[in-house]
């Protein structure tokens, strides 16, 4: 379902930036992507030849900037995965300094969406279906396709405020 | 910009920093304040010789902000197309003038983690009003120059605690690109040849564009005199050897657009009907080469073009 709503992200494919001289490669997909040249540092969760591994994606991302604080000029990064992830990796590089043309977010696995509650400002994580109940406020909440990088979420907003308990059909849209 | 826009001032004073620079400094013609300007932004001033006008750009050096009056640094360049000899040799304290308003294409970016600056000769000068603006975020500026301008520039930059004066042309900055925490963003401006030579070394160290910032100043050189035919008006225009396209407009009296002067901005951009360009300017991709001409440096191979305006 297209909500019309500009600020959904869109990517492109990956590919390795030919004007960069280093390359580190961040994912929590449980392969990565074909297409990965052995000239890109790998960093993944679960165990892979060639790559650094991390227990969990916390893991991998609270190493991130002590890396990037080592980096220089020519350094790419690229994320890839479900987009909580990719954007949690923005949210780092971002702060270390990378800009446009540095930093490359690239969606795989999961559709499922952060949800950030327009009303108490509560995120709720793994959201796959149209509305949800908000984990911090219990509202049920429209999943909107309205993304704030900021905030690295979609909006949610209540759906029922005008006739509480009356929901439009709950389907699974973000699997 | 249009005529509209244009500011009456009076030369205030005038102090030669060496035998090749002098500082000028311009006040309100009728003692009114004039309009705010921004870190790194430059006006264009005309000047009418006996037998030519011009309108250059000059960066602003004094401080951001200052209302009461607006100063500028120029070199004597004997080979140029004039203008900065007018404003060496016949300039006099008293005289008025008329400018555009302040314009900025060179500004500091607000969310780098350091700024490297890199300028050559008089190239420094838009550098010169951004020092307050940088504030707690590091930053390095290196100058490369004449010998004979080091003492002149190290008073321009006494201000600058991390400045590095280059005196001669031995100045490589493929280290300095080399070595810069992410976030760096980089300026340049000087000549031609070295902007260009640094720029391309910040490339193939991968420097991404978005952290690269240029600000070319108008040394349009001239070149071979052609017509150029205005299509909406059938009127066929001469452009002289040692004139641009946009004075030649501007002298006819036609009210063309511009900023920069120096084939950067894009401000001054014209559709191209016919004809033979030979693009000079930084602006336009080569897909459009076919369609647009920059008038402020752009000149024609034939000897007629045709123009849209």
């Amino acid at each position: 379902m297209d909500q019309g709503i500009k600020s959904r992200p869109r990517y492109q494919p990956f590919r390795i930036d030919p004007a960069g001289t280093q390359h580190l490669i961040v994912t929590d997909q449980p392969s990565p992507p074909p297409g990965i040249s052995g000239a890109a540092e790998l960093w993944t969760i679960a165990p892979h030849p060639g790559g650094q591994s991390f227990p969990t994606p916390a893991a991998l991302l609270a190493s991130l900037p002590g890396h990037l604080a080592r980096q220089g000029p020519g350094f790419r990064l690229y994320a890839i995965g479900t987009e909580p992830f990719i954007w949690d990796v923005a949210y780092i590089a971002t702060h270390a300094g990378l800009t446009e043309g540095e930093l490359f977010l690239h969606h795989a696995g999961s559709l499922a969406r952060r949800v950030h509650c327009i009303h108490c400002k509560t995120n709720t994580d793994r959201v796959t279906t149209n509305i949800v109940t908000c984990a911090g406020c219990g509202a049920n909440l429209l999943v909107r396709d309205h993304f704030s990088r900021r905030l690295r979420a979609f909006m949610g907003v209540q759906v029922d405020a005008e006739t509480p308990g009356i929901l439009p059909p709950i389907e699974t849209l973000y699997p | 910009m249009t005529q509209s826009a244009r500011i009456h001032v009076r030369v205030a004073e005038i102090e030669p920093l060496n035998a090749t620079l002098r500082r000028i400094t311009l006040q309100h013609a009728e003692g009114a304040l004039l309009p705010a300007s921004a870190p790194g932004a430059h006006i264009q001033i005309e000047l009418r010789g006996d037998t030519r006008s011009w309108r250059n750009a000059y960066s602003l050096v004094s401080p951001p902000g200052t209302r009461t009056a607006y100063s500028i640094i120029v070199r004597k360049v004997p080979q140029g197309r004039g203008g900065s000899l007018y404003l060496h040799e016949r300039l006099a304290v008293g005289q008025t003038l008329t400018i555009l308003p302040p314009v900025n294409l060179f500004p500091i970016a607000g969310l780098a983690r350091k700024h490297l600056m890199l300028a050559a000769g008089i190239g420094v000068t838009p550098f010169l009003s951004t020092r307050a603006a940088l504030a707690e975020t590091p930053f390095e500026l290196h100058l490369r120059c004449h010998a004979a301008d080091q003492p002149a520039f190290q008073t321009l930059l006494a201000p600058w605690p991390h400045a590095h004066i280059h005196a001669g042309p031995d100045f490589n900055p493929t280290d300095l690109l080399r070595h810069q925490p992410l976030g760096t963003h980089l300026y340049l401006c000087g000549p031609t040849g070295f902007m260009q030579a640094a720029e391309a070394a910040a490339r193939t160290l991968g420097w991404p564009a978005a952290r690269i910032h240029q600000e070319h100043f108008g040394a349009p050189t001239g070149g071979r005199a052609f017509d150029a035919v205005l299509a909406r008006t059938g009127r066929t225009i001469h452009v002289a050897q040692d004139q641009t396209l946009l004075e030649a407009l501007e002298a006819a009296d036609i009210d063309a657009p511009s900023l920069c002067r120096g084939g950067a901005c894009g401000e001054c951009r014209l559709p191209l009907l016919a004809g033979t360009p030979d693009h000079r300017d930084h602006f336009l991709s080569e897909s459009e080469h076919a369609t647009s001409i920059m008038p402020c440096v752009s000149r024609s191979h034939a000897e007629t073009i045709t123009i849209d305006i």
